[in-house]
């Protein structure tokens, strides 16, 4: 089975060859072609080159766009900052008060360098693989756009005291979020991760996100002409899954490191895909054995779930992780063959 | 229980609903209501006080938002700048610190750093807030320029906390380490507790309503270990 096979028989539920798995790997391609990362978030040529390092070398089942959310906010005048092992992020907001984004409007993908440049890394790495490894684009949930533009103090005093701006930022990032996922789509994405923060209630309460972020994100996902993966954003997933749950286009959600994929199943029903849980930030502190027997418990938990697939929770996978840890992954998910 | 006893419980227990309806200007408005017959500073130690410490507590359960944090935040804002300008000079007792508190350098995290200078105020300290990337000379000039015995560093992801370092071995090598004493504090101290020792913090709190307890417990620190600034 190819990659792409794999994981739509997991969507499908039919039974694949072996569990398919995904490691946040996106940062890691820089390592394994040795690229500066202020070239490598901003070369797509470099960023693809990475990735397809990054197949010959782990051969995940997923390759991801560049997870560098921080673009997103550049486009509107935030000022980044390039840090010498991580993505770029949001050093300075381009609204120094909520009331500055009152006349917020989506700029044009092709006239913003780091936006044309999200959507040509995946144009690259399609052309690259023609189908047979899904590509994930990767988004900022439009209700979490707001908070990179203007802090995230300024976006819940907006979002708590000042509905009708909220309302307003929100329509415009509503637009950013269809027209990003419509240009991804475009170029070759097979569905969009989108790590969700503020639809959780360990953040906001249930109440406001019934009220103003539910309605919103529902109807920014049903422009999305591919399929939506939720992320548990570095929050614990439960709280958070039943209220997105039933949101239009999603198709999966990735769980936390914490989190207990009996419950999540129990929350999302049977027909969802639920990926997770190896902890994607630390992977660099455990030995390639540590890792194999991790995973391989995962594995092992999830062996009568026709939708599920291993893969990193949190963040991307450090720069500083040995490939000898990755491979154990990769090996503890081949000696899952036919294990189903 | 006396009769103002239960009315007292009551408008708390009423303060903290609205808190958690997000309900900022309900919640002030209930204090305003108290302190208009009783005065500020009697509304603060019989409200307020009451109200953030069962925020901090219902926060160390997780059994609250974020969000909620930030509205009692708000509402101790509200109330204190209130009493403060309704207030003749001295009327809330002495004033405590000062304290200097931002984030350090290339970290832009601001939201905690606000709630903890907002608790910090409400619980009498005089906070000096620098804001956001702030270096580690600069912290501990301000430090020395104020005669702060507290300095509290923010910093919400790996990579900009292990920059806080930088402020240990600045106060190291200006004989300063044990006379001004250092917090850290952020979202990523929570994930991985042993990064207190490893960038030198003399300790940390688990929210920013228990920030006002650690900066006490600090200050009084400073003061044992002796010597002028």
């Amino acid at each position: 089975m190819t990659a792409a096979e794999r994981v739509m028989a997991v969507f499908t539920g039919e039974k694949p060859d072996r569990p398919p798995f995904a490691l946040t790997l996106s940062l890691y391609g820089a390592r394994l072609i040795n690229a500066p990362l202020a070239s490598y978030y901003a070369d797509p040529a470099l960023y693809a080159q990475g990735q397809v390092r990054v197949a010959e070398l782990v051969s995940p089942d997923i390759i991801f766009a560049p997870f560098a959310l921080a673009l997103e906010a550049e486009a509107y005048g935030a000022e980044l900052r390039y840090h010498p092992d991580g993505p770029p992020m949001v050093r300075r907001h381009p609204f120094r008060a909520p009331r500055d984004a009152a006349s917020l409007s989506p700029p044009a993908i092709d006239t913003c360098p780091g936006l044309a440049y999200l959507c040509e890394s995946v144009r690259r790495l399609a052309d690259h693989f023609c189908g047979s490894v899904p590509l994930a684009g990767v988004l900022t949930a439009p209700v979490d756009l707001p908070a990179m533009l203007m802090g995230l103090d300024g976006w819940l005093e907006t979002l708590l005291f000042e509905p009708a701006l909220a309302e307003t930022v929100l329509a415009a990032a509503t637009e950013h979020f269809a027209a990003m996922a419509g240009a991804l789509a475009a170029a070759g994405a097979a569905c969009i991760a989108i790590p969700l923060m503020l639809a959780n209630p360990t953040l906001v309460t249930p109440e406001v996100i019934s009220r103003s972020i539910v309605p919103p994100l529902a109807q920014a996902f049903a422009r999305t002409p591919i399929p939506i993966i939720l992320h548990h954003g570095g929050n614990p997933a439960m709280p958070f899954l039943p209220l997105v749950k039933d949101l239009p286009n999603v198709a999966g959600f990735v769980i936390g490191p914490g989190d207990s994929f009996a419950a999540a199943r129990s929350i999302v029903g049977e027909e969802k895909l639920i990926l997770g849980n190896l902890n994607g930030p630390v992977l660099n502190r455990l030995t390639p054995e540590q890792a194999g027997a991790r995973a391989a418990a995962i594995l092992a938990d999830r062996r009568d779930d026709p939708h599920f697939v291993l893969a990193s929770s949190s963040a991307d996978v450090p720069l500083d992780t040995p490939l000898e840890t990755l491979l154990a992954v990769r090996a503890a998910v081949e000696g899952h063959g036919g294990g189903r | 229980m006396t009769g103002e006893g239960t009315t007292l419980q009551k408008l708390v227990a009423e303060v903290l609903r609205r808190i958690n309806d997000a309900d900022r200007d309900g919640a002030s408005r209930l204090v305003d209501q108290w302190a208009a017959v009783h005065g500020y500073g009697d509304a603060i130690a019989e409200i307020l006080e009451p109200v953030l410490r069962t925020v901090g507590d219902r926060w160390e359960r997780e059994a609250i938002s974020l969000a909620q944090g930030f509205v009692a935040g708000k509402v101790a804002e509200d109330i204190l700048n209130k009493a403060l300008a309704a207030a003749p000079k001295g009327v809330f007792g002495e004033v405590k610190g000062p304290v200097v508190i931002g984030n350090i350098e290339d970290d832009y995290h601001s939201l905690g750093r606000g709630m903890v200078g907002t608790f910090l105020r409400a619980a009498g300290w005089a906070v000096i807030d620098m804001g956001n990337d702030v270096s580690p000379a600069e912290f501990v000039d301000r430090a020395v320029e104020t005669g702060a015995r507290v300095i509290g560093v923010s910093a919400m992801m790996f990579v900009t906390a292990r920059g806080i370092r930088g402020v240990r071995d600045e106060l190291d090598r200006r004989g300063l380490s044990g006379r001004i004493m250092l917090a850290v504090g952020g979202a990523v101290f929570k994930v991985r507790p042993e990064l207190v020792a490893e960038v030198g913090g003399d300790g940390t709190a688990g929210s920013a309503m228990d920030a006002p307890v650690l900066f006490k417990s600090l200050w009084e620190r400073s003061l044992d270990a002796g010597g002028e600034q």
